[in-house]
């Protein structure tokens, strides 16, 4: 491995010195951003006309650079859903010169000759997925609630973790095996109601990237897929309100600008009312409950001057119950994101933040003989310096540090003196996880493009408190103290990140990546579906850090002018120190939850397809995953290799929307999958009298194949109107198939000398109807 | 804790309407395996090992019991004790007493095949009493019955109580004492005592078990979500070598029986 980083050094010294010495450059570079609103624009392309081959994408700040020999060009600006904007510029010296886009609202898509629609193509990056807002909120969901997480489950490669699950599994991978990241945020449990809705409220995002595999250097961490959610910054132009009514819960936003065209603000809040019919009932033991959440979303931003700018960021949210005098019990995420946006150079780009993040839940019972109060929480610090080095029109450099500092608090158990629980607290944990980059996006020539670098991180398993190592049967070996700072542990971890795409012609390419990913902190999930309640561990003597070895091809190919694209990617995942549980392992309040943790392999691989339509009345797509993910541990299944819980064969999904008219929207939704792998018994036998079950094999069964057909239509205000608002009608499950969401082997009440197999389906047929405003 | 799975239930009926059904299911027949359950307890009786063996899915629910095979009870690795089969897989010992701190090793042959396990009677924990518990959820009152005794204290104990209606095990479930060590515990058993009626009587056992018991209803209790959110199912861990299924506890007993007036 270090022959690999020595590698990837020298070639990056190559090409500074190659580069340093071309002079007669100049650098053209600014921001891009939405003419009405200000909003900086993500991936717009920036390109010159003609014969000449310079372009530049925007980066996560809307900031571009391209450098070029001096002379007369034609500079065009593109951007999905935005009209094409060209400039000439007369280059003799650097230039700063800043692009503001009108947005296209024809329904036919202008095709203009210069625009580069086919990015998906000629880039390198694979294994990226892209939902606009548009999209997200135009697909039909459940109960009307315009939901991120759930949109993306319909893309190949991601997969719902269940019925109504926000949880995804992402080319084999766990559902803690995921990056969400807001505002570069880790959110740590994303979702709400026990996972029925995701935390991401649309109206407060601005664009939403998945890498499913080919991973950027300067993402790490963990496993299967990085979740990229970027807010809206704020109208810069003027202030305007926007929200909803909707069956289960309303959405107010506002934004406007702190001081025109310099610095904006963004506030969006979103709170279910469910609990609020129980305040209706006149029996208390009703309307004492308590069941909702809410998410709040905050941003402001403002530019010191064209070198500088800053981002203030957050989300809360949290989910609470209560039952009457006797239970309660919320939890929900907090993050905060500090960004300073300096530019070095017209060709070096700089990014810091300083980044917040918790999560926490409470449980409390408040019987009077057994009350107890439970906290937990895992709570970060993390730095990230984040450099892009435009070093020609053929090299653009990204590098960067990130150091995050996690501490976590299994559980602390408070109790009063009547009670017979006794207080209890569990040691907290502290870690400290590093990171350092390098990376390099060369146009090697006019078809081959390549991105290569690294990733070193590092993990720390950092004191004070007693760790244990325990051997392979999970027995204790040994428990030592460690001091406050003191190094419990610590992993050295390379990742070489590489993809390549090669242009066979204008509208088709081929691309191959290789990517390393590791994963040092673990959710500690043994149940069938998560649960609020499920706790972070870190790395330590006995649990290694995850790894997986990811190795792709695909083929990329764009036709009828851009109008349709189509994507066929294979890959295969090698994965290394996987976590599964000893049968019995209680993870509640379990202070020694290592001894019952088993670790082995696994290995993933399967083939995506991807055809959509992109433009026109008529826009959708049809994806199709084949996969297979399995496992190995030497005491499990007999260590034989067994299907992951994840694992699903065939997954379908067709997506719709058509504009039948200005005011009229319509769309639909059609998934299809086979069963995911499953334990069922085998036999059965009496124990004291009661039935159990046998189970011969580890997922040896699969759960019923999973349909479902929805259908949704906007109907748009007159326009023109200082007030605009819509209504979004929406039918979950169409045709009301009884889709499992769980399988139970029960006696039969009535005889129960039977045992009968019992299917719970959660959602039928759901209407619903949102009204939304807009001033 | 245990109230997750309560609150799970609310949500689902607040918020959807959760649909069962019957459904067909083609399900494998395994090769049968061999089952054993049974214990020694510190009550002066007749002690008792099931033995049968595992059964399609589809066929009534029955003890499969099966015949000839060979039991030996060894006490700290002294004296032995064999056990004579009463009727089809039902083998018993002549009277005796188990006693706490004793190690005892069973040993089962059949069909060529010996299956071993042992287990160390616990510490007897007296039950105090048995008492009426009723929670009002919902606009709905429910009654259940509660089991208080003393843990005591600095050791660590694991209980299993059995509730019985009519002689039929209506619930077996565990608890041990990692959150209430040393207090005054009362333990509501969650079987529903509102369809009794008066006149009705329920018996409750409550069995002070071993670490490796208490684990194997634990993870049995797992399979069927009882106390916490279901967990994809597995065997529980059995205390017997050789692959057998079941489970083999040396306990005390104390029984109590609580009338519905």
């Amino acid at each position: 491995m270090p022959n690999t980083i020595r590698l990837v050094l020298l070639l990056l010294l190559c090409i500074f010195f190659q580069y340093s010495s071309a002079q007669t450059k100049r650098t053209l570079s600014g921001n891009v951003t939405d003419a009405k609103t200000g909003e900086t624009l993500i991936g717009a392309s920036v390109r010159l006309t003609g014969g000449n081959t310079a372009a530049s994408l925007t980066n996560a700040y809307g900031f571009y650079s391209l450098i070029i020999s001096e002379g007369k060009y034609e500079v065009a600006v593109s951007f999905i859903g935005y009209k094409t904007t060209i400039k000439e510029v007369d280059i003799s010296k650097d230039l700063r010169l800043n692009f503001a886009l009108e947005e296209d609202n024809q329904l036919n898509e202008v095709v203009i000759s210069a625009t580069k629609k086919n990015e998906n193509v000629s880039s390198p990056q694979m294994g990226l997925q892209k939902l606009s807002v548009r999209e997200i909120n135009d697909v039909p969901v459940l109960l009307g609630e315009r939901d991120v997480l759930k949109t993306l489950q319909l893309l190949p490669g991601i997969k719902s973790a269940g019925e109504g699950n926000s949880g995804f599994y992402v080319r084999g991978g766990a559902t803690d095996q995921n990056l969400i990241l807001l505002d570069e945020a880790p959110v740590y449990n994303a979702s709400h109601l026990l996972g029925f809705f995701s935390t991401f409220n649309s109206d407060a995002i601005k664009d939403v990237s998945v890498y499913k595999g080919g991973m950027p250097a300067q993402y790490g961490g963990r496993l299967a897929s990085v979740l990229d959610i970027k807010m809206n910054d704020g109208n810069r132009k003027e202030f305007t309100a926007e929200g909803g009514i909707g069956l289960i819960s309303s959405r107010l936003k506002v934004e406007g600008p702190i001081v025109k065209d310099k610095g904006s603000f963004m506030l969006s809040a979103r709170r279910t009312y469910m609990d609020l019919f129980f305040k209706l009932s006149s029996d208390s033991s009703i309307s004492n409950n308590t069941l909702f959440f809410y998410d709040l979303n905050a941003k402001a931003n403002y530019q010191l001057d064209d070198k500088n700018t800053i981002y203030l960021s957050g989300y809360f949210g949290r989910d609470k119950l209560g039952i009457a005098d006797a239970f309660g019990f919320n939890w929900g995420n907090a993050t905060v994101t500090l960004r300073w946006n300096h530019l070095y150079s017209n060709k070096l780009f700089s990014n810091t933040s300083l980044i917040y993040s918790n999560y926490n839940y409470v449980i409390q019972n408040m019987m009077e003989d057994n009350n107890f109060k439970v906290n937990s929480s895992i709570k970060d610090f993390n730095l990230k310096q984040d450099f892009d080095y435009r070093l020609s029109n053929d090299h653009s450099l990204k590098f960067g540090l990130n150091v995050i500092h996690h501490t976590i608090a299994p559980g602390k158990l408070s109790a009063d003196e009547s009670s017979s629980v006794n207080p209890t607290t569990f040691e907290n944990r502290k870690g400290l996880e590093s990171a350092m980059y390098v990376s390099d996006e060369w146009a090697v020539n006019e078809r081959f493009n390549l991105v290569y670098g690294f990733r070193l991180s590092s993990f720390s398993l950092l004191g004070p408190g007693n760790f244990k190592s325990y051997d392979a049967d999970g027995n204790t070996i040994s428990s030592k103290y460690y001091g406050s700072k003191a190094v419990v542990k610590s992993y050295f971890n390379l990742e070489p990140r590489l993809s390549a795409s090669y242009q066979l012609n204008p509208s088709s390419a081929i691309k191959g990546a290789y990517t390393r990913n590791v994963q040092n902190i673990h959710l500690m999930s043994n149940s069938t579906s998560t649960s609020p309640t499920d706790l972070y561990i870190m790395n330590s003597n006995h649990v290694k850090p995850e790894i997986a070895d990811q190795v792709a091809t695909g083929f990329f190919k764009n036709f009828n002018d851009d109008k349709y694209e189509f994507s066929a990617e294979i890959y295969y995942k090698w994965m290394q120190n996987q976590i599964e549980y000893r049968s019995g392992t209680d993870l509640r309040g379990n202070g020694n939850v290592e001894a019952d943790l088993l670790f082995g392999d696994g290995r993933a691989y399967g083939i995506e397809l991807f055809l959509k339509k992109r433009f026109g009345r008529f826009n959708g797509w049809i994806g199709y995953t084949f996969s297979r993910t399995e496992r190995q541990f030497d005491t499990l299944n007999e260590g034989k290799w067994f299907y992951a819980k994840q694992d699903r064969t065939h997954d379908i999904s067709l997506v719709g929307i058509y504009k039948a008219s200005p005011r009229w929207t319509f769309s639909s939704v059609f998934v299809y999958n086979t069963g995911n792998a499953v334990t069922y018994p085998s036999g059965k036998y009496e124990i004291n009298g009661n039935t159990a079950f046998y189970y011969k094999e580890k997922n040896g069964y699969r759960t019923p194949a999973y349909h479902r057909l929805d259908v949704a239509a906007t109907l748009e205000g007159k326009p023109g109107k200082k007030l605009q608002s819509s209504w979004s009608f929406g039918i979950y499950n169409v045709y009301n198939r009884q889709n499992a969401f769980s399988i139970d082997f029960k006696d039969n009440p009535d005889d129960p000398t039977r045992t009968e197999v019992v299917r719970t389906t959660l959602f039928g047929i759901i209407p619903s109807v949102t009204w939304n405003f807009k001033f | 804790m245990k109230k997750i799975k309560l609150y799970i239930g609310l949500i689902m009926i607040f918020l959807f309407t959760a649909c069962e059904q019957v459904i067909e299911l083609k399900l494998e027949e395994a090769t049968p395996l061999v089952v054993i359950d049974g214990g020694i307890s510190d009550q002066n009786e007749v002690q008792r090992i099931k033995i049968s063996k595992t059964y399609s899915f589809t066929e009534p629910n029955k003890f499969n019991g099966a015949s000839g095979a060979k039991v030996v009870l060894g006490i700290d690795g002294t004296g032995s004790i064999v056990f004579t089969e009463v009727s089809p897989g039902i083998y018993q010992s002549v009277k005796f007493r188990g006693k706490s701190g004793s190690k005892y090793d069973i040993s089962v042959t059949l069909e060529g095949q010996t299956y071993k396990a042992s287990s160390v009677m616990p510490v007897r924990v007296p039950m105090d009493s048995l008492t009426f518990k009723s929670y009002n959820l919902f606009g709905e009152t429910k009654n259940y019955v509660a089991v208080n005794y003393r843990d005591p204290a600095g050791v660590a104990n694991q209980y299993r109580y059995i509730l019985r209606f009519k002689g039929v095990v209506e619930k077996d479930v565990v608890s041990e004492d990692r959150f209430d060590d040393g207090n005054k515990v009362t333990n509501v058993i969650f079987y529903e005592l509102n369809d009794l009626i008066k006149g009705d009587s329920i018996q409750v056992e409550i069995q002070c078990i071993d670490r490796n018991v208490y684990r194997y209803f634990y993870s049995l209790g797992q399979n069927s979500g009882g106390g916490g959110p279901p967990v994809a199912p597995a065997n529980p861990p059995s205390n017997f070598s050789n692959g057998a299924l079941g489970v083999f506890s040396a306990y005390t007993s104390s029984i109590r029986t609580a009338l519905i007036k």
